[in-house]
């Protein structure tokens, strides 16, 4: 069942990334761009395929099986239906980190410095909700906490823009507060790459603890699980992985709330089940998202971020609205 | 685009400058011949440090100083400053102030309804409209004479280099932050075809400043693509763009820092200096092989 489920959304990943590949201002016809891939002639077709639209496909798939893995591994652990790293800051405070230690100019004008940035803000959020959290166990209180952390990274971020002697640098609030993969290079796929491989182990290492976690922290221990391990394999993969994805993507939100609750119903629910259908269709929508900033205003393209959040928002207003009935009933 | 953005920058200098520029010209009261002007905008800034005396000048505004943006900006270093605000035109009481209709409309208004007498020059369109510009600026400064001669060769010199174009236009294209490019109807487009070359934006039908995607700056294929150099030290991402493998890989000649900075941001005598840059470029494009069209 689960397996069916996978292959499924795998195939849709791979289909909508070819998708992906094919559209752009450029004309290339279908055969032409997906050959012209593989080709290594210098031409303008490999050229444009090899150093624009690829790695653009590649962070789009990356990105959001990064955002889906740590939204359903943020909704396990802290068994909250409405954890995700957007919502939670997660996001936001990675797009702090990043700004803060690019736009100072303290690590010149390399692109390295924004995943570093990116990490530590990114754990930082991590850090401060789970100790928030703890004894804290109500299902919107972390969501309301992780609101205010959110809407405090923001105005930071905006205000280390404002306050940049670069005229550009204020125009790119919005790419940090809404992301976009416009214009990627592989430099980006190379830097981001690794340090989420490593987030998704992480995740991946914490699916058992994670089942057993769904029981509640004492029932997991006395099935001897180590809850404190579980929450550095957490803690560590979600801040790796959305750090990753937010320094060089900006933070797009809502992919890691919407993605896990669509594969649920098609899993045996445990969390564990979850984490590989919600990282096939983290980047699955994320892709076609991506698709979508492209088509709908192909002359300025959306950021992917208002997409995500066009879908997401509403999804969130009903799950908010469908947990609460829950609780009261 | 770029000289709104400064704002910031406005701040910086402290006051001490204002204040000096009012204790320097208490309300001049010369019946011969304007005696102090103040300009506001960058690019009257060059046209009056062209051509009026030293003496004469009240202040300049803040952004003459900006290498990026003022060709001339070592020449301003020593002259008072200001931040375009009606209250320091007052303070100084020049007989004349000269600003750009594209900059700060208010303290234009403000000015003209307390009597004060505003100069204002059209955002530079076109090459062909300089030595107009040039002109005009020196009547009101009484520097007729002068501004006939800068004028003159300015008309001659750029005569000689339509005379010489030939008859192989290399295609060229002005690639500026967040891949924003001058379109027709730009300063850089009349500059860019007096030079004999093609500017792809306009040939895409892009007119003033427009973004233009990457994808097609590397399906285009141009044979020029000029790069501006970033605005200041501090990173920003929209200097990223320039250094995106794609460009580097099209085959585009890239010189770096081959247009004087400042030298086509604003027209005046010194936007020759970029017609100059660009021939020696093309000319070294047509020695190098045929272009492809």
């Amino acid at each position: 069942m689960i397996s069916r489920l996978n292959i499924i959304l795998a195939a849709s990943v791979l289909i909508l990334a070819a998708l992906s590949l094919l559209v752009g201002p450029a004309a290339l016809g279908p055969g032409e761009s997906l050959s012209a891939i593989f080709s290594s002639d210098g031409g303008t077709a490999a050229l444009i395929m090899r150093e624009i639209r690829l790695p653009r496909a590649l962070l789009g798939v990356l990105i959001g099986a990064s955002l889906g893995l740590s939204g359903a591994a943020l909704q396990g652990f802290l068994r909250n239906p409405l954890a995700e790293p957007g919502i939670i800051g997660v996001s936001s405070s990675a797009s702090l980190g990043a700004v803060l230690v690019f736009y100072s100019g303290l690590a010149g004008a390399s692109l390295l410095a924004l995943p570093a940035g990116a990490l530590v803000g990114a754990l930082a959020a991590m850090l401060a909700l789970i100790g928030f959290s703890r004894g804290n166990t109500a299902t919107l209180t972390l969501i309301l906490a992780g609101v205010a952390l959110s809407s405090l990274a923001g105005a930071l971020t905006s205000l280390a823009l404002n306050l940049s002697p670069n005229p550009f640098a204020s125009y790119e609030i919005i790419f940090w507060l809404l992301g976009s993969l416009k214009d990627r290079s592989m430099e980006h796929v190379w830097i981001a790459l690794p340090l989420m491989l490593a987030g998704w182990i992480m995740i991946a290492v914490s699916a058992r603890a994670l089942d057993a976690l769904s029981f509640g922290e004492e029932a997991a221990a006395s099935l001897g699980v180590d809850v404190g391990r579980a929450r550095l394999l957490v803690v560590g993969g979600v801040a790796l992985s959305v750090g990753a994805a937010t320094a060089v993507a900006g933070a797009i939100g809502f992919v890691g709330l919407v993605v896990p609750h669509l594969v649920r119903p098609f899993t045996d629910r445990m969390p564990g089940g979850l984490l590989l259908p919600s990282a096939l269709g983290g980047a699955a929508l994320l892709t076609a998202a991506d698709i979508a900033a492209r088509l709908i205003r192909p002359a300025g393209e959306l950021n992917v971020g208002v997409v995500t959040a066009l879908i997401g928002a509403p999804f969130f207003l009903w799950l908010v609205a469908h947990s609460r009935r829950e609780v009261q009933s | 685009m770029a000289v709104s953005a400064h704002v910031s920058d406005l701040i910086k200098p402290g006051i001490a400058a204002f204040i000096a520029a009012a204790l320097a010209y208490p309300a001049p009261a010369h019946a011969a011949g304007p005696r102090g002007v103040m300009s506001l905008n960058v690019c009257t800034d060059q046209l009056v440090l062209s051509l009026a005396e030293p003496a004469d000048i009240v202040s300049l505004s803040e952004l003459s100083v900006d290498p990026t943006l003022s060709f001339m900006a070592g020449e301003a270093a020593s002259y008072p400053k200001n931040a375009g605000l009606a209250e320091e035109v007052l303070a100084a009481r020049p007989s004349v102030v000269v600003t750009g209709t594209y900059s700060l409309h208010n303290t234009t208004a403000l000015l003209s309804g307390l009597g004060t007498r505003v100069e204002e020059f059209p955002y530079q369109q076109s090459i062909d409209t300089i030595p107009a510009d040039i002109r005009r600026m020196g009547t009101i400064l009484g520097k007729e004479d002068e501004a006939e001669a800068l004028a003159r060769d300015f008309e001659a010199e750029l005569a000689t280099a339509r005379a010489d174009l030939g008859g192989v236009h290399p295609r060229a294209i002005v690639f500026g932050p967040n891949g924003v490019v001058a379109g027709a109807g730009t300063l850089q487009h009349t500059v860019l075809e007096a030079a004999g070359f093609r500017n792809l934006a306009a040939e895409r039908g892009m007119t003033g400043m427009a973004p233009y995607p990457l994808e097609l700056l590397v399906a285009d294929r141009p044979d020029l693509v000029l790069l501006s150099a970033p605005m200041t030290d501090a990173p920003a991402l929209a200097d990223r763009i320039a250094r995106h493998p794609a460009i580097a890989a099209s085959g585009a000649a890239l010189p770096s820092g081959a247009i004087p900075a400042g030298s086509w941001d604003c027209g005046g005598p010194f936007t020759l200096e970029a017609l100059r840059a660009l021939r020696s470029i093309r000319d070294g494009l047509l020695a190098e092989d045929q272009p492809s069209k």
